[in-house]
């Protein structure tokens, strides 16, 4: 057998189940629509205002800061995992990378990345 | 236990590279702490030493051949020829931010210019899919970044539109590569370069996919709608980067995937739509820019006609035509480049200089600047004594030496329609009547000066000592 064949297979199953899972339900249930049933069920209040409102673009700013320190905190990992295996290499660059990264954050901080204004 | 990734780095492989990288974090740091007047100085003087230092380590692997992680990265003739035309068009783009860079964004944007330097250089050498792929994303990261960096208003239609355009074209690319993983169970080139594997149709449509994303970023017409109008809204020293290193690095990704990649007894049909594309590129491209009237679009579609000629020399896939290939990429480079200069010292930041109305009367106002417009310009339109026309015909013997005519005709018919654009600037500059000129700026920015000095030099002296680089096959390991 083609060592692609169960993938193929498994992206025909998925995509069967999907039809079958979308469609089946419009066919076979009953309908009686009730404005009741559309409000939030037991928990949580009734929406006052759209949920897409306005809201100000530094909140993006801060949030690509957050991911690019997260990613860069992440990837102390697989080196915290394999840090006996790579040795002084490993140390070194490790201490590169943290140097390029406390550039950035100084050059982040001293540009008014951070401040609220 | 996993193996030492030290072992297989070799120094001499990446020194460019990272010597490129660090100069763009010291541009950084010099911004935090230098202050006031000399802060515009300090960045210039770092990235131009920075890019100068690259040059000259980069220029001693010639005639070597390095190969570092495993083969991913390829050191030899041609990675140091394409490196070196990548860093020239990285030290003239330097040159002309201290012409027309905004100061706000004069460090951030050296830097950043530098960065994407480094992802071209690092395609120009890659030697697997993930190296080829990740050159190419910190070479448009940054752009996307450069391109929006400028308080006109186009330039962040500029950013969002190469944002958007670029990343589809990226994907198409990394589809390709995702079949070409498919075809062999390996991301190295080397293991692609095997007869039995391209007759597999995973890997012709691998390469169907591979060849948009590279004719994407060459700007080959059908894939070229993005190129005016990122040309036109990025900042000058960005579009005059963009215009030379984005296609330097695309070229030797492809150059490297058909050289050495392709068998050859596939490679001639493999090949042909490619070729195709290059026709109607340097048909279009020059169409096209009869109809401009800003300098910047006019230069844009000018460049998809010339990666076109470029092309032309590639046919066949013949070592003489590679090497005429990058001779006229060099060419094109200080000719283009110049011209842009010539844009800069008619400009503020606000780039008045860029519309083509500007141009008007200019032999009469500024003779000098005009007198190296006009030689740019018959350059590109390929006349002699420039390194234009004896690129040309290079191209066209290696063409018609591979037995591709038709492609010639076509180089001959493209040039035909383009002494045209380029006549009309010409014209325009020596027009006595100055009713209608626009309103004046001048620039006298000594590095631009110097820029459009050297450019011009050298593009006589390529035509009297046509300097074809002779140890130039690319490998793969």
């Amino acid at each position: 057998m083609n060592p692609y064949g169960p993938v193929a297979i498994y992206l025909g199953v998925a995509m069967a189940a999907a039809l079958l899972f979308s469609l089946v339900p419009g066919l076979l249930a009953r309908s009686k629509p009730n404005p009741e049933k559309a409000e939030a069920y037991e928990c949580g209040v009734e929406p006052t205002s759209s949920v897409s409102g306005r809201f100000p673009v530094r909140f993006y700013l801060i949030a690509m800061l957050f991911v690019i320190f997260d990613v860069e905190a992440a990837s102390f990992y697989p080196w915290a995992v394999q840090m006996h295996a790579l040795r002084v290499f490993g140390l070194v660059e490790m201490v590169v990378f943290v140097i390029v990264l406390a550039i950035g954050y100084a050059y982040v901080w001293k540009k008014g990345g951070f401040a609220w204004k | 236990m996993i193996a030492n990734p030290y072992n297989s780095l070799d120094w001499n492989a990446v020194i460019p590279l990272l010597v490129v990288s660090v100069t763009a974090l010291a541009v950084l740091f010099a911004d935090l702490v230098a202050r006031g007047g000399v802060k515009r100085v300090v960045c210039i003087a770092i990235g131009l030493a920075g890019l100068a230092v690259a040059a000259v380590l980069c220029a001693k692997s010639y005639g070597q051949s390095y190969s570092s992680f495993g083969g991913g990265f390829i050191m030899g003739g041609f990675t140091v020829v394409f490196e070196e035309l990548i860093v020239l068009s990285a030290i003239f783009s330097v040159a002309l931010y201290s012409a027309v860079g905004e100061a706000r964004h004069l460090a951030g944007s050296i830097a950043l210019l530098l960065w994407s330097a480094a992802g071209a250089m690092l395609m120009a050498g890659a030697g697997n899919l993930m190296t080829i792929f990740l050159g190419l994303e910190l070479l448009s990261l940054a752009l996307y970044c450069l391109c929006g960096m400028s308080r006109r208003t186009t330039a962040r239609e500029s950013a969002l539109k190469y944002l958007i355009l670029s990343s589809t074209a990226s994907g198409f690319m990394l589809y390709g590569m995702a079949l070409f993983f498919g075809a062999t169970g390996s991301v190295s080139l080397a293991a692609l370069a095997n007869p039995a594997t391209a007759a597999s149709p995973l890997f012709l449509v691998g390469t169907a996919l591979f060849f948009i994303g590279i004719a994407f970023k060459l700007s080959l017409v059908p894939f070229h709608v993005w190129t005016p109008d990122v040309y036109e809204g990025a900042p000058l020293p960005v579009t005059a980067f963009m215009s030379v290193a984005t296609k330097a690095g695309a070229l030797a990704v492809l150059v490297r995937f058909a050289y050495a990649t392709l068998p050859s007894i596939h490679v001639r049909e493999i090949l042909l739509p490619l070729y195709v594309v290059a026709a109607i590129s340097m048909l279009v491209g020059n169409l096209a820019a009869l109809a401009q009237t800003d300098m910047k679009r006019l230069l844009a579609y000018s460049g998809i006609a010339q990666i076109g000629y470029i092309l032309v020399a590639l046919a066949g896939t013949t070592a003489l035509g590679l090497r005429y290939a990058v001779f006229y990429l060099a060419a094109y480079l200080f000719m283009n480049l110049g011209a842009f200069a010539v844009v800069a010292l008619m400009s503020t930041e606000n780039e008045e200089g860029s519309r083509i109305a500007a141009f008007h009367g200019l032999g009469w106002r500024r003779p000098w600047l005009a007198a190296a417009m006009a030689f740019f310009l018959l350059g590109l339109a390929g006349f002699p004594p420039t390194a234009g026309f004896i690129g040309k015909v290079l191209i066209l013997a290696s063409a018609v030496g591979a037995g591709y005519a038709w492609l010639a005709g076509f180089l001959i018919l493209g040039t035909a329609i383009s002494l045209y654009v380029y006549f009309k600037i010409l014209r325009l500059m020596y027009e006595r009547d100055q009713q209608r000129a626009a309103p004046v700026v001048e620039n006298s920015s000594a590095l631009a000066w110097v820029s459009v000095g050297v450019c011009a030099i050298v593009t006589v002296a390529l035509t009297f000592y046509p300097l074809v680089p002779s140890n130039i096959i690319p490998l793969v390991k």
